[in-house]
């Protein structure tokens, strides 16, 4: 199998002193799932939910992944923040392998990383005590960064935290539970849990997918002034295209779309929007809603088959050619690499060569 | 707000309603809550409506309303009528136990929210099928028959799911399967309460998609609920939006999304991020929507609107018609238009020159 090794979005990526705060290479991340004693002689199933992913993120910096559910951006995502181990590839923090942190061969101390490394859930509810107050719940994260701070400076720390997400009086939000929240709160309460941890990245995996539509501006408004007050980097996760458009408009960020566990196209989001490359990036445009009446139907989709593959055994050569609607007999032979188209755009498909063997072999039918 | 408004008002004007609501409110604690308050709406024989609202505005319990579904213990006042044709009226809140749970299937059926929950777990998913033919004397193997022929329009392996479990399924899958069983009976009318909303959006969008193939093959009538207004509005035919437990606009898709009257319907359009308008144009709503038992007197949103005046506070906008099939309850629903911009192309440009381009 190829492996695409393109540094995505980083122009200087070769200036060592400038070094990211992530680099992924050649990341994957397999799956083996359980078996019944019956199939002990037989192959484990193997999913193959990250695949080769090469990627690096900078100081504040914006990434958001998006692709459908079960295409890998949550795995992809939890791997870049050591909340999951590759089974293949590396993962470097400032320079330092994670996971060889984590085992003690390296000068940081895994702790660190760890606080640097947040993130915040779909389903705010389930991450937080229902037990406990807010304001317990904040204390923690200053407990962990700040032991000496007293009591009374880490209420005053959390009240003008809760005032500037929005939660006020702050008083009154600090001594409720969790169930007394609603769901955009609770999320703000993630939120500012996870900055009180001084982070430098922070996954927000479908962070806003849970809320209503006319919520989600505001809460990425929220997100990305927080990240210029504290110096954050964010890795957004989504599947909608509107989203992704808004949060990574912002600070000049890139989208990077993901199918089968690659990453198939990656570019600023209003070019990628705009001038899509890749036809699963197209699909992904055809599935978002549009509110210009000349638009708003959506017509037949452009892809051959509504449901995404197993993950178990994907398509051989390029992933997306059982449902492609541009595919041809050469797409499943091999896989297109990740590569250069234009400025800070990356696409994996055979289309952007015009001298492959792809043009001249015959359309796949079904 | 008060309930003064017990005439017939601007949102029954469709010509052949195959379900009318009339003055539907359903209170909690004993009258004291009130979560829909005096809805009335018609849905016309064979469209697809959509229904939006924000969370907690009342969306599942108009969906169960129409259903006379309103769970334990509230209680649901007013009409609904149900007309299988044109000539035939039953009023469903005084049907018996057994004529309503035939209604519930074979007339006006329904795919409730949080469906992955609405499969048992251990059965496998053709045992539901069954079961529900059972239930109501139908043909097993007849229907099991056409349970395949839906599965197959919404683009389902049908013997693989059947021979499933839930949990062996994706969630598109077991949400197209759930869709195939609501359909089973052949109701007149499929009432959807959030059926796409645990789903990725290119899932979404496939299966509204496929309804609208169903739509057209097994002429059934859509009621399509979501907080998802450009979701639905790609969708639906015409379009009523809820806020605070009533309704305050509905209309032809077309003029909802272009030409809305309400102010709420108009920030609510401006608030949704969307693909193509300028991205400083995207604006939250201020404030909050009122709870249940704190509904303040005269226009529910005058608290957050910007054109609230004291006529707001004071009186309740009735819902009136203001053009053709065109109903809004605001009392300066004019300046409305006027003043509140909309960020999207060809918002506002409708009758004059159709999709042009307003940036
Ligand atoms: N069993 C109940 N007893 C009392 N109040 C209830 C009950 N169920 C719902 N409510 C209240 O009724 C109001 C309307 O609820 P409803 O479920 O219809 O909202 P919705 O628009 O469907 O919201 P969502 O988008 O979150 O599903 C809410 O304020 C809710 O808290
Ligand atoms: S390589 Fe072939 S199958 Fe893959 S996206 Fe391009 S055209 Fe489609
Ligand atoms: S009636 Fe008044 S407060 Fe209510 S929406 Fe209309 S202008 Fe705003
Ligand atoms: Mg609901």
């Amino acid at each position: 199998m190829s492996r695409p090794d393109a540094t995505a979005g980083t122009d200087d990526s070769t200036d060592s002193a400038d070094e990211p705060l992530i680099s992924l290479e050649n990341v994957e991340v397999h799956f083996e799932k359980e078996q019944g004693l019956l199939d002990l002689f037989e192959e484990p199933d193997v999913v193959r939910a990250v695949d080769g992913v090469s990627l690096d993120i900078q100081e504040n910096d914006v990434l958001v992944l998006v692709g459908e559910s079960g295409c890998g951006k949550t795995t992809l995502g939890k791997t870049m923040i050591g909340l999951q181990r590759p089974t293949g590839g590396s993962v470097k923090y400032r320079g330092r392998d994670i996971w060889e942190t984590k085992a003690g061969n390296t000068d940081l101390s895994f702790d660190e990383i760890r606080s640097s490394l947040q993130i915040i859930h779909q389903d705010p509810g389930s991450s937080l005590n229902p037990n406990r107050r807010i304001v317990e719940i904040l204390s923690e994260p200053i407990r962990l960064t700040h032991p000496g701070v007293s009591a009374g400076e880490r209420r005053e720390r959390i009240y003008s935290l809760l005032e500037r997400v929005g939660m006020t009086p702050a008083h009154d939000f600090a001594d409720r539970y969790p169930h007394q929240l609603s769901g955009g709160e609770k999320q703000r309460v993630a939120l500012s849990r996870a900055l009180l941890m001084n982070p430098d990245v922070i996954l927000a995996d479908e962070a806003i997918s849970a809320l209503d539509v006319s919520l989600r501006v505001e809460m990425m408004d929220l997100m990305l002034d927080l990240q210029d007050d504290f110096n954050t980097s964010f890795v957004f996760v989504s599947h909608d295209l509107s989203n992704a458009r808004y949060f990574a408009e912002h600070g000049d960020g890139r989208v990077g779309v993901m199918y089968l566990g690659n990453l198939v196209e990656v570019g600023p989001a209003e070019r990628l929007i705009s001038e899509p490359q890749h036809p699963y990036t197209e699909v992904l445009r055809w599935a978002t809603p549009n509110l210009a009446l000349d638009a708003t139907e959506a017509g037949e989709p452009p892809m051959r088959k509504i449901d995404i593959p197993d993950p178990i055994n994907p398509p051989s050569g390029c992933r997306f050619h059982t449902r492609c609607p541009k595919a041809r007999t050469a797409c499943p032979k091999e896989q297109p690499e990740l590569e250069t188209h234009g400025d800070r755009h990356l696409v994996a498909c055979f289309r952007s060569d015009e001298d492959h063997e792809y043009w001249d072999s015959p359309e796949i039918e079904d | 707000m008060t309930i003064e408004s017990q005439q017939l008002t601007g949102a029954d004007e469709v010509e052949d309603p195959i379900l009318e609501i009339k003055n539907a409110s359903v209170t909690y604690d004993g009258g004291d809550t009130h979560v829909l308050n005096d809805v009335t709406f018609s849905i016309e024989r064979d469209e697809i409506v959509g229904v939006v609202g924000e969370s907690g505005s009342g969306k599942s319990m108009l969906a169960s309303a129409m259903l006379d579904a309103i769970p334990a213990p509230g209680r649901l006042s007013g009409e609904i009528l149900y007309h299988p044709d044109e000539d035939t009226t039953i009023d469903v809140l005084n049907l018996s136990d057994e004529e309503l749970r035939s209604y519930r299937w074979a007339d006006v059926s329904m795919v409730f929210q949080g469906a992955m929950s609405s499969f048992n777990p251990t059965m496998k998913v053709g045992s539901h099928f069954k079961d529900t033919l059972r239930a109501h004397d139908e043909d097993v193997s007849e229907g099991m028959d056409f349970a395949r022929q839906l599965l197959s329009d919404l683009y389902l392996d049908p013997e693989r799911v059947l021979d499933s479990y839930p949990h062996e399924l994706s969630g598109g899958m077991q949400q197209r399967a759930l869709i195939a069983l609501s359909m089973l009976l052949e109701p007149e009318v499929l009432v959807m309460d959030e059926p796409t909303a645990a789903l990725d959006l290119l899932m979404q969008r496939s299966i509204l998609m496929l309804l609208e193939d169903l739509k057209e093959k097994y002429e059934v009538t859509m009621v399509f609920i979501t907080h998802d207004l450009p979701l639905v509005a790609s969708l639906a035919d015409r379009m009523a939006v809820l806020y605070a437990f009533e309704l305050v606009e509905a209309g032809p898709r077309d003029q909802i999304i272009g030409q809305s009257g309400h102010p709420y319907t108009r920030a609510l359009l401006n608030s949704t991020p969307n693909i193509d308008a300028p991205l400083e144009d995207m604006k939250p709503i201020p404030g909050k929507s009122p709870a249940p038992v704190n509904v303040p007197d005269g226009c529910s949103y005058a608290d957050r609107c910007p054109l609230a005046s004291e006529e707001c506070t004071a009186f309740d906008p009735e819902f009136q018609l203001i053009e053709d099939e065109h109903s809004v309850a605001c009392h300066h629903w004019e300046q409305a238009r006027a003043e509140i911009a909309l960020n999207f192309a060809g918002a506002d440009e409708i009758g004059v020159s159709k999709g042009g381009d307003s940036r």
